[in-house]
């Protein structure tokens, strides 16, 4: 490779980079702001209080919690339906009308969110749904079920029904076979699937916009608050979650063994 | 289950696996969504009632597209030239992690995903301090005597870089990267250095290289990460709101407007069916572009 | 040095010690002199005395006296005499949204969860129009004596039963005089070419376009299409030319504190609070007039603790209460007594004598209302204004 490609190739990367990782670094900068007033936006002097005291601001903790409750209920209905149907797509290729219901499953991922939005309130105000827990975890499930239903059925695609059908031959009942092969295998990609719906609901502003009613989540709290207020704990507590997810990357992914070639992930 | 079933009789299993999604998909997506067909044509009894009594007024239509059809291309000419920036950044970053990432491949893209983590609305924030009047960014581009010129080629508006378009398409950007470096990766892994070493060997510089090996089969994750990032972007209402002036306003905000404060509920979904429309249209040219990676089976 | 505080008793501590460290010690001491012969604790002469019970209140954010350390806010004072359970919620973000919220539940006849909300009095016109307030339980409330007559019959709800004001407040020029770089006069100095993307005006129609309509020489107590045109056409171009930044709801405090904006419309109570932190801002009500806006308490149809409404309310208004949120909030307090309460005190003194909070009587006369619009007017009015403001 010439030198000049080289090093497009590197600066076009760093500026990736440095896209994605400004607007943390900000936010880890002014978790350490102490500012004079209500709002966290100019730089005033460096102080550790706010991490002293990172649950400080309590309506911002609370839509914290709500949101996590939310997301943690609305990922797991998402991934036990959408795996349901994955599953099913993926062993009963035959199956009459295959075509179709794949396509439905596809169909919300072709829609920006307000449009299921717009369509779920007038669904909600249709039938006198009063909007709160129940609609928010009614939505957040739908527009995660397309995504936890896709990823687990690549997953399956490459997955090989036979391991279960041989411990079928050894005597396994069916259902034991799947417990005890297809589940630990399928496990990573579960958890895939968990943790993209997952991330999906807890940063979800527009459906939630339209179908929260009373409940407070963290973005809909965050959105309302940036009029009024920004308090210095809205840095710490996203430079926390950051930190902590990042602590779990690096232990989650030791360095994986140089394959020739470079074949595909493990 | 089982081994191998009688081609004439259907097994039951996999329906009863299927009902449940089924039901969602059908209750809270499909119903819904032709639901909003009829709204569209109705008419509100009163202004602030709820009730709409259906006129078959196709009229709204004619108005929603002359009010608001402007808003509306806007929104997918932004979101357009956000995924653009988006994979003229999002190509070199996947290389460099596929070709050089080595051993370090997964942590560098559990590193592109990381910053998703953090709330869209605190990076907007965090965006807004960046772009500011007084801030490091603009301080920069005065520093270096950029101002004038970018002035000149309209990205700046009056030498401010906060509530622009600029400022809206860098914030979109920065959200759509982490989906378009990631399917880009995947696709890339299909491509053994020994294929780029080859066209070398044939005396293909990196250009060429790119052009006739990386790229074409690389199309498949493209298409993919195009359309996870398109239709998102075109929907955005964070990155107008907090970055953005009265000029970068888009559709999902004219949308939540309507139907929130303006209470016209009528036009809310036939701007909503509207945004559908194009976008799909969009889908099904990408889809004619020719790929094999979408999610079909 | 003493620890910092949350951030959100920041304001309160900072305004105690901008006007002196009195205010933690004589401040109570000073109040509890003026409670008089009414006797222990309670608000003065409620129909029940017991207590017990439990009540939800919505309002706008920040807009009462917040608990600081060491010194307990309205609410948190109000729920340990009383014994009432409040839920305070301050969620009223934009009154418009509110509106769309509690509109599905009010438009088929059920009850909301709460059992007061604060919100504008055109708001509340269009609530009374629409049949979804309850009449406020005024019977129980003795201390709405202290109302300010030019109060007591608004035109937006007459004869004053569905209303109690909560606070009044003056729409006019804010601006950071450093960034401008002159004192401004005018609402003509909004649309100075050399403030050009620096200025700001409010999505709240009422204010931006009274505003405007005043500096025509416009009489906005009788608001009409034709005389709203120039000022409807004036706001568009200076839209169209990128005159003004952005338009915005309480967040262009964020601009103006991080100077991405030199001068805007907003609101009298916002910058008294605004200034503690930034001094160069200032607050002008234009020669041609500001606009007098008020932010009402009403009873949702419907609310079930109509007694611990009337305690609140009652609670509320009685002056020495009042003046405490008025020191707080820094806007027109609706009771009469709050100005000798807040001069007789070394630490608010001050507030006392600011014509934001109690203007005099030449400044009222540069203060006007917005008035009444039928429904069909207003859809017409939000309408242009939306097209210029939204689209």
């Amino acid at each position: 490779m010439t030198r000049l490609a080289r090093v497009l190739l590197l600066l076009g990367s760093l500026l990736a980079l440095a896209l994605l990782y400004a607007p943390l670094l900000v936010t880890l900068l002014f978790s350490f702001n102490a500012p004079r007033g209500r709002f966290n936006l100019v730089w005033q002097g460096f102080t550790l209080d706010n991490w002293r005291h990172p649950f400080a601001d309590a309506a911002l903790s609370q839509a914290f919690v709500t949101s996590i409750g939310l997301a943690l209920a609305a990922s797991l209905l998402a991934v036990l339906l959408g795996g349901l149907m994955a599953i099913a797509l993926s062993r009963a290729r035959r199956l009459p009308g295959h075509r179709w219901i794949a396509l439905l499953l596809a169909l919300p991922l072709t829609n920006p969110e307000i449009v299921l939005a717009t369509a779920l309130l007038n669904l909600f105000v249709a039938i006198n749904l009063p909007r709160g827990v129940l609609t928010l975890l009614l939505s957040h499930s739908l527009f995660c079920l397309s995504y936890a239903a896709l990823t687990l059925k690549a997953r399956l695609a490459g997955f090989d029904p036979a391991l279960e059908l041989a411990a079928q031959d050894l005597g396994a009942p069916p259902l034991q076979a799947f417990r005890r092969v297809t589940l630990p295998l399928l496990a990573p990609g579960l958890l895939a699937a968990g943790l993209l719906s997952f991330s999906l609901c807890f940063d979800d502003v527009v459906i939630s916009g339209f179908t929260a009613g009373e409940i407070v989540t963290l973005p809909l709290y965050l959105a309302g608050a940036f009029l009024r207020e920004i308090s210095p704990q809205i840095q710490v507590l996203s430079s926390l979650v950051l930190l902590i997810s990042a602590l779990l990357l690096v232990l989650a992914t030791p360095p994986r063994p140089e394959r020739k070639g470079g074949g595909p992930p493990g | 289950m089982r081994r191998s079933p009688k081609p004439e009789r259907q097994p039951l299993w996999p329906w009863l696996l299927l009902a449940p999604g089924l039901l969602w998909l059908v209750l809270l997506y499909l119903l819904p969504l032709l639901g909003l067909v009829p709204l569209s044509l109705s008419e509100p009894l009163s202004r602030f009632g709820l009730e709409t009594v259906f006129r078959g007024r196709f009229a709204t239509y004619l108005e929603v597209a002359r009010d608001q059809g402007p808003i509306l291309l806007r929104s997918l000419r932004t979101a357009g030239i956000a995924t653009a920036l988006g994979l003229l950044l999002a190509y070199p970053l996947a290389l460099l992690i596929r070709f050089r990432g080595g051993r370090w491949q997964p942590l560098l893209i559990g590193l592109v995903v990381l910053p998703s983590l953090v709330s869209q609305l605190v990076r907007a924030i965090a965006w807004s301090t960046l772009l500011g009047d007084h801030g490091p960014v603009l301080g920069a581009i005065g520093a270096l005597g950029l101002r004038d010129g970018l002035n000149a080629l309209g990205l700046l508006r009056d030498g401010r870089l906060l509530n622009t378009a600029t400022a809206v398409v860098l914030g979109l950007t920065t959200t759509l990267l982490p989906f378009l470096v990631l399917p880009l990766v995947v696709a890339l892994q299909r491509i053994e250095p020994r294929l780029l070493e080859a066209a070398a060997d044939l005396h293909a510089g990196p250009l060429a290289s790119f052009r006739r090996v990386v790229w074409p089969l690389s199309r498949p994750g493209l298409s993919a990460g195009l359309l996870l990032s398109l239709i998102p972007a075109a929907g955005d209402v964070v990155n107008p709101r907090f970055l953005g002036g009265p000029d970068d306003r888009m559709v999902a905000n004219t949308i939540e407007n309507l139907l929130l404060v303006q209470l016209q509920a009528p036009r809310a979904a036939a701007l909503t069916l509207l945004l559908m429309a194009l976008v799909s249209v969009v889908v099904l040219l990408q889809l004619r572009a020719g790929t094999e990676e979408l999610p079909l089976p | 040095m003493p620890a910092v505080p949350h951030p959100r008793s920041r304001r309160a501590l900072l305004r105690r010690l901008a006007l002196g460290a009195a205010a933690a010690a004589g401040g109570p001491a000073l109040l509890q002199a003026c409670r008089g012969p009414q006797g222990n604790g309670g608000s003065s002469g409620t129909a029940t005395g017991e207590g017990g019970g439990e009540l939800v209140i919505s309002s706008f954010p920040l807009y009462i006296d917040a608990d600081a350390p060491g010194a307990p806010g309205s609410v948190a004072r109000f729920r340990k005499e009383t014994g009432i359970q409040l839920r305070y919620l301050e969620d009223v973000n934009d009154v418009r949204q509110f509106f769309a919220r509690i509109r599905p539940q009010l438009a088929a006849g059920r009850p909301i969860v709460q059992d007061l909300v604060v919100l504008t009095s055109w708001m509340a016109e269009r609530l009374i129009g629409l049949g979804w307030l309850e009449p406020l339980p005024l019977e129980q409330v003795p201390n709405v004596r202290h109302l300010s007559p030019d109060l007591r019959n608004p035109s937006w709800d007459p004869g004053g039963r569905f209303s109690l004001p909560w606070q009044s407040g003056i729409a006019g020029i804010a601006y950071n005089i450093k960034a401008t770089g002159r004192e401004l006069r005018s609402v003509d100095d909004l649309f100075d070419p050399a403030l050009r993307g620096r200025v700001s005006m409010l999505l709240e129609m009422r204010d931006t376009m009274g505003l405007l309509m005043l500096a025509d020489g416009q009489d906005i107590s009788r608001p009409s299409w034709q005389g709203a045109q120039n000022a409807f056409n004036r706001l568009e171009k200076a839209r169209r030319d990128g005159q003004i930044r952005r338009f915005t709801g309480n967040d262009y405090q964020n601009d103006l504190l991080a100077g991405n904006l030199a001068a805007c419309i907003g609101w009298s109570g916002d910058i008294a609070q605004l200034a503690l932190e930034q001094p160069d801002l200032r607050f002008l009500v234009p020669e041609s007039g500001g606009v007098l806006w008020a932010d009402v308490m009403l009873m949702p149809r419907g609310a079930r603790h109509r007694r611990e409404a009337a305690r609140w309310l009652n609670w509320v208004y009685e002056p020495r209460e009042a003046a405490r949120i008025a020191a707080a909030v820094q806007y027109i307090s609706p009771v009469e007594g709050v100005q000798p309460i807040l001069a007789a005190d070394p630490a608010t003194r001050e507030l006392a004598s600011s014509p934001l909070m109690f203007p005099d009587a030449a400044e009222r006369r540069r203060l006007k209302v917005f008035g009444p619009l039928s429904e069909s007017e207003e859809a017409r009015w939000e309408e242009r204004f939306a097209a210029i403001t939204e689209a």
